[in-house]
């Protein structure tokens, strides 16, 4: 792999006194797709609100596409072709799948010089992405919180999918689906990532992490812990890169 | 259930309060003699004009998941700044412009004026402090209110000048402009509301502030816009409120604020932000502006309107808690 799409260089950020982060260094390549792993508060969730510009680190510099780069609003990650899926959906329950799947980024028509919702464009690209997914919905005008939790979390992955970018940011994506559409979730993965976008990925299923990942990160109280390939490591080793028993690949990537 | 009959209970879902009206329109008709005729309905949609303009602003914000209490007072002072500029009597200075229908675009820019200025300090406080709407129009109510009676001395102008006046007394179709004014408001807003990008941003922003902000949606110009064009709309209420009484008064327009929240809560709107619609709201309105008229056709005391008004707030309220239970076997 070339130059990498996104590189962290000592990420840190601190609340008052405490350190969420005290250091992060990897990077992530093109069509690469990386666990994140780490126990409950290590610091993964943190980490993707400052990549996706929901936070500022305190210190610290990322490097995207080899340019110095700080998003200081999620509006700023996203023009720059950084999409983020976060644990908590970001969907809008009060109005229809339509309206969420293109939420900030309405195709509009003008009349008299006003911008008016395409409603009838719009309506048709969500159909064709939805079905190509494989996923089915009764109705497209149908208000989201009338749809089940699999359902909205199907939208979000397909919402991602659709919008691509260059870099994908998904926590915990797969907390409310069932076994086959998170099948399908980790198929979407790869064939994002066979497009050349970089996916992160948090976890806590090692099974999901060992099936789509190339690379696995795990972060250990606001470090990176371990940082190996798939094919060279094992569940049980990077279990215990989780836990602390060993510091496996310690350090920035290489 | 077919989805045909599902649809058309959808739509009356939707619409509820159009079919409240109408049942109310009939119920009125059948039973109050001399309800029934065209000079009274017209006098229905007269009479709310004002409030229909004021609850329009109201509206906006409550959508995108905030409060404007100070609506209100936003229109007692931008009457009275116009009262203060074109009245010929009492207080006001009598200022004449050449020609005389200059004076019409002039105090209607100064009643908008004052309405958004209020506008963007509320939006930029609560924005930028991010302090809760109810608190900082609360004491915009209070304040603005308060500059009233500064600038007037609690004294009240009258006699506005003509040119302005003949809003309120040239008829079309049977209804004066001011009539039309607010008709045409109500129509513009709603297709904002409905069809354009910044209104289907604010309804976003009412179901799910955290969703529009990680979808990259500028939410804080958003709302402030949404309380510069609530405060502006104010201050055109002002203005059709000064024109109805040919002048203004310190306590002008009191108690209209809550008529306003009835008449939006009544219109579908949720208190919780992100659900309902403006036609809804005028509809809302014209059914608050129905119960006063029948109320003085049948010659009861006026201080039972509060009674009703109260009692109408509360079954719209538990009405909407019915609608969600409907709708949730709906889907």
């Amino acid at each position: 792999m070339s130059e990498p799409l996104l590189v962290l260089d000592n990420v840190a950020k601190n609340y008052g006194a405490i350190q969420a982060l005290r250091g992060i260094s990897f990077s992530i390549g093109r069509g690469e797709v990386v666990a994140l792993l780490g126990d409950n508060g290590a610091g993964k969730s943190t980490l993707v609100k400052i990549i996706a510009g929901g936070l500022e680190p305190t210190s610290g510099r990322m490097l995207f596409e080899g340019k110095e780069f700080l998003a200081r609003s999620p509006a700023e990650a996203k023009a720059a072709g950084i999409e983020t899926v976060y644990q908590d959906l970001s969907l809008c329950t009060n109005v229809d799948v339509v309206a969420n799947f293109f939420m900030g980024r309405e195709i509009t028509r003008k009349v008299l010089g006003v911008p008016v919702l395409d409603e009838r464009a719009m309506e048709a690209v969500v159909g064709k992405a939805l079905a190509n997914a494989g996923t089915r919905i009764p109705s497209l005008r149908t208000k989201v919180e009338h749809l089940s939790g699999g359902q909205r979390q199907a939208i979000e992955l397909n919402r991602f999918v659709h919008w691509g970018g260059k870099l994908v940011l998904l926590d915990e994506p797969f907390a409310a689906l069932g076994v086959e559409q998170t099948r399908r979730g980790l198929d979407m993965i790869r064939q994002v990532a066979r497009q050349g976008i970089g996916v992160v990925i948090i976890t806590h299923i090692m099974q999901q992490a060992f099936q789509v990942a190339d690379r696995i990160v795990v972060i250990r109280h606001g470090v990176v812990a371990g940082d190996v390939a798939r094919n060279k490591t094992s569940p049980d080793a990077v279990i215990n890169m989780i836990t602390g028993e060993t510091l496996a690949g310690a350090g920035p990537a290489g | 259930m077919s989805p045909r009959t599902r649809h058309s209970l959808e739509l009356v879902l939707d619409n509820l309060v159009w079919f409240m009206l109408v049942f109310v329109l009939a119920v009125f008709s059948m039973f109050i003699p001399n309800f029934f005729q065209l000079g009274i309905f017209a006098n229905i949609v007269e009479a709310s004009s004002v409030l229909g303009v004021m609850s329009i602003g109201l509206a906006l914000v409550i959508i995108a998941g905030h409060m404007d209490l100070s609506v209100e007072s936003v229109a007692a002072l931008s009457a009275m700044a116009v009262g203060i500029m074109f009245c010929s009597s009492g207080i006001g200075l009598g200022v004449q412009l050449h020609p005389d229908w200059l004076m019409v675009p002039v105090s209607l820019a100064i009643a908008l004026a004052v309405g958004a200025i209020i506008g963007v300090i509320n939006g930029l406080l609560i924005v930028r402090l991010k302090m809760s709407a109810f608190i900082i129009t609360l004491a915009s109510y209070i304040w603005v209110r308060g500059l009233v009676l500064v600038i007037s001395g609690g004294r009240s102008a009258q006699d506005l000048a003509p040119a302005i006046r003949w809003f309120g007394i040239q008829r079309l179709a049977g209804l004066p402009l001011t009539a039309w004014i607010a008709v045409a408001c109500f129509v513009i807003f709603s297709l904002i509301l409905a069809k354009t990008p910044f209104g289907r941003h604010l309804v976003m922003i009412g179901g799910n502030e955290t969703a529009t902000f990680r979808a990259g949606i500028c939410v804080n110009r958003n709302l402030i816009v949404a309380f510069v064009l609530a405060g502006a709309i104010a201050g055109l209420a002002g203005w059709l409120l000064a024109i109805r009484t040919s002048g203004a008064t310190a306590n002008l327009g009191v108690g209209l604020l809550f008529n306003a929240f009835a008449a939006v809560v009544i219109g579908g709107v949720s208190l919780k932000g992100g659900v309902g619609t403006l036609p809804g709201v005028y509809a809302g309105v014209l059914l608050l502006s129905a119960i006063n008229t029948a109320i003085n056709l049948m010659g009861l005391p006026a201080n039972f309107t509060q009674v009703i008004h109260g009692l109408l707030v509360l079954a719209a309220v538990l009405l909407d808690a019915f609608k969600q239970t409907i709708r949730q076997k709906l889907a």
